[in-house]
């Protein structure tokens, strides 16, 4: 098992006929994850990379049975294209543009959330089941060497330390069940109690592994979800960014900040409410697979 | 990008809300001709874009061209919050017979609308003395919100009267303007009413999203103003690289420099941040930090590698990646070698560590191969066996300029 993609997944790639799209559908076919369609507006009715591509989601659903989607295409255009997929019933949305404006994601996000389908991203470099199913950029051209099976899953908040990760288990002689870059950007599609909560009902994930940082509530509300004990599952956490209590913030700008966002979502107030409820905090890498040695 | 407050009244004018009178003035005269032309009391504002002006003494309430005149004598050319002073509002003050505050702002993935009936300054304060006079609402994206929904609202927060009905439409009407602008907050506060009960928009705060501005050509070209958000502060270093940055499209570069003496092109925001507090704990001090997203185009990545080697404080760079996924290796090292090639930085004495994995690798070990000093990580160094070299090379480094 595994979480949200395996290999019976259907992908369509959205923006397949840009160059990333391109670049990753490549590596990810060679992979093995099967790709049944692109979509590119004005280009249906082409091959790319042998995939057939459409001039719409809806007719890659109708025509390919596509029920994940990955999206590359810009930030002014990626509100309507995960709306498109959210409408025609994609069950796993992957945006992997990044730096996408605030209100054009908060809309984004709602739509998919009324959908029920689960939009991953945005700024994620991508998900993998290893040996089943790759989405994104993820490993690169080195998937199967970085990614290794196994029974941890791995929830990041960035994309690149997902290869941190997995290597260091793979070191350590674990594997992931699944390793997800959840998004960076400051609003993404579900939040990383919501990713572990999947972990948590998945029979082939033993523990939880993940990587936060400043700002954002995910790992408040990962904290939050520990303590009500809806997560069971060891969960490690590493939160970098510590450095940044030691310079001085700016001047705030009026007073909103202080009275919608958490008080204190600096690195240390992560762990300390992680810890306190219950997950086990690495002070590096190295200490990962120690402390799933010790919990597992 | 914080908007000054001429501009985010300007915009906000136009949209037909009314705000008191004003102009901008550039010199003691024009602040003295605006308060003449205004009549009354007027309030002369430093525009900056901060917040906390009050308290800093960059707002002046006075009467007359005489004392404006003084004003603005005194707050030209003064820093305020990190922000040389250059240019002034002089605004009519409005006979306030009631302050509330109105904000919209982010909270997760919400738009979050805040209002008080009790508005002014200690808006924060009254938060937390008196949490109930503050009412918060997540706004649902794809739902309408209407006037009446803020006019419930506002009952809530404790208004009455003939001003409902009122405080309802504005509500309605600026988070429309607050969509429009690409708002990331829009702050009325004092959010006032004068005698007649007629509502006037007084102080306002707006920062718009950067990411937006593809959309917005009315604000592209103050982006780059040097007033813009730690303008000031920011070094020509930093300005070089932001404005390659934004006048260039491809995945973003950032660059701020810090008091310690190793240059970090560290790229991936959280292996970027990890790798910085690692430096922190090996006994290093960075002398910038910087986030690189995924395939900068070669001349922003030069950009960066020039402003560090530029840096004087500057003694030794860790170029540290974690697995590249989605850009080519030998991009990378080839825009350091070309930025190597400009600067006098012989990495034979600068201590160079690469840590670069990914596509492309092959060739970007031969190039970096060809200047003699690099140290090229194996594919087997993690992250911290960068962070440690490049921490023990620096202090070798400084040991033996130290003795010779």
């Amino acid at each position: 098992m595994s979480i949200l993609i395996d290999g019976d997944s259907r992908v369509v790639v959205q923006g397949i006929t840009g160059f990333q799209g391109r670049f990753d559908t490549k590596y990810c076919l060679q992979y093995g994850t099967r790709i049944v369609a692109g979509v590119t507006p004005g280009r249906g009715g082409e091959e790319i990379e042998g995939v057939p591509v459409y001039n719409t989601v809806q007719a890659a659903v109708d025509k390919e049975g596509a029920d994940v989607a990955v999206i590359y295409v810009p930030a002014a255009a990626v509100r309507d294209a995960v709306m498109e997929a959210a409408e025609a019933g994609v069950r796993v949305i992957l945006a992997t543009t990044e730096n996408v404006p605030r209100h054009d994601a908060a809309a984004a996000v709602a739509a998919t959330r009324r959908a029920a389908s689960w939009l991953v991203g945005f700024n994620t470099n991508g998900m993998v089941t290893p040996g089943q199913c790759r989405l994104g950029g993820i490993g690169g051209d080195r998937t199967e060497d970085i990614y290794v099976p196994g029974r941890i899953g791995v929830c990041s908040r960035s994309g690149g330390m997902s290869a941190e990760l997995a290597v260091t288990l793979r070191d350590a002689g674990r594997g992931v069940s699944t390793c997800v870059s959840m998004g960076g950007d400051p609003i993404t599609g579900r939040t990383m109690d919501e990713f572990a909560g999947l972990f948590e009902a998945d029979p082939e994930s033993d523990a939880i592994v993940v990587f936060g940082e400043p700002g954002s509530e995910n790992e408040q509300r990962l904290a939050a979800a520990l303590a009500a004990g809806k997560i069971k599952k060891p969960v490690v956490a590493l939160i970098a960014g510590e450095f940044q209590e030691q310079y001085p913030a700016g001047v705030s700008f009026g007073h909103m900040a202080a009275m919608i966002s958490s008080p204190d979502d600096s690195a240390s107030a992560k762990r300390r409410v992680l810890a306190e409820a219950g997950a086990h905090i690495a002070a590096s890498l190295a200490d990962i697979p120690r402390l799933l040695d010790e919990v597992l | 990008m914080r908007l000054t407050e001429d501009r985010a009244k300007a915009w906000l004018r136009q949209r037909g809300f009314s705000l008191p009178q004003g102009g901008v003035a550039t010199t003691p005269d024009e602040a003295a001709d605006l308060a003449a032309e205004l009549g009354g009391g007027v309030a002369v504002k430093a525009l900056i874009p901060t917040g906390r002006r009050g308290k800093a003494g960059a707002i002046r309430l006075l009467e007359g061209r005489e004392a404006a005149h003084q004003a603005a004598q005194d707050l030209l050319g003064q820093e305020v919050n990190g922000h040389l002073v250059r240019r002034l509002y002089v605004e009519a003050q409005v006979a306030i017979a009631d302050e509330m505050y109105l904000g919209f702002g982010f909270s997760g993935r919400l738009p979050k609308l805040v209002i008080s009936s009790l508005g002014g300054v200690d808006i924060e304060q009254t938060f937390e003395q008196d949490p109930e006079a503050i009412v918060s609402h997540d706004i649902e994206p794809l739902t309408d919100f209407a006037p009446w929904h803020a006019v419930a609202l506002w009952e809530e927060a404790g208004a009455q009267g003939p001003l409902l009905a009122k405080l309802g439409r504005l509500t309605h009407g600026l988070l429309a303007a607050f969509r429009a602008a690409d708002g990331i907050t829009l702050e009325i506060n004092p959010l006032a009413a004068d005698s007649d009960g007629n509502l006037h928009l007084v102080g306002t705060m707006m920062e718009i999203d950067d990411n937006a501005l593809f959309r917005h050509p009315e604000w592209s070209a103050d982006a780059l103003a040097p007033d813009d958000e730690g303008g000031e502060a920011a070094n020509q270093r930093e300005r070089k690289v932001r404005e390659i940055d934004k006048s260039v499209p491809g995945g973003a570069v950032r660059y701020s420099e810090l008091d310690g003496d190793i240059g970090l092109f560290v790229a991936g925001g959280g292996a970027g941040l990890l790798q910085h507090d690692m430096i922190i704990a090996a006994g290093g001090r960075p002398a910038n930090h910087t986030d690189i997203s995924p395939g900068p185009t070669p001349d922003k990545m030069k950009a960066v590698f020039d402003a560090i080697f530029e840096n004087p404080r500057t003694k030794a760079l860790l170029v540290g990646f974690n697995h590249l996924q989605m850009a080519p290796a030998d991009r990378v090292i080839e825009a350091l070698v070309a930025s190597l090639g400009d600067n006098p930085v012989d990495p034979r004495s600068f201590p160079i560590v690469v840590r670069v994995f990914g596509p492309a690798e092959k060739e970007a070990r031969e190039l970096a191969a060809l200047v003699p000093g690099i140290h090229y990580l194996p594919r087997s160094a993690s992250l911290k066996d960068g962070v440690d070299l490049i921490v023990e090379l620096s202090q070798a480094a400084k040991a033996r300029e130290a003795t010779s």
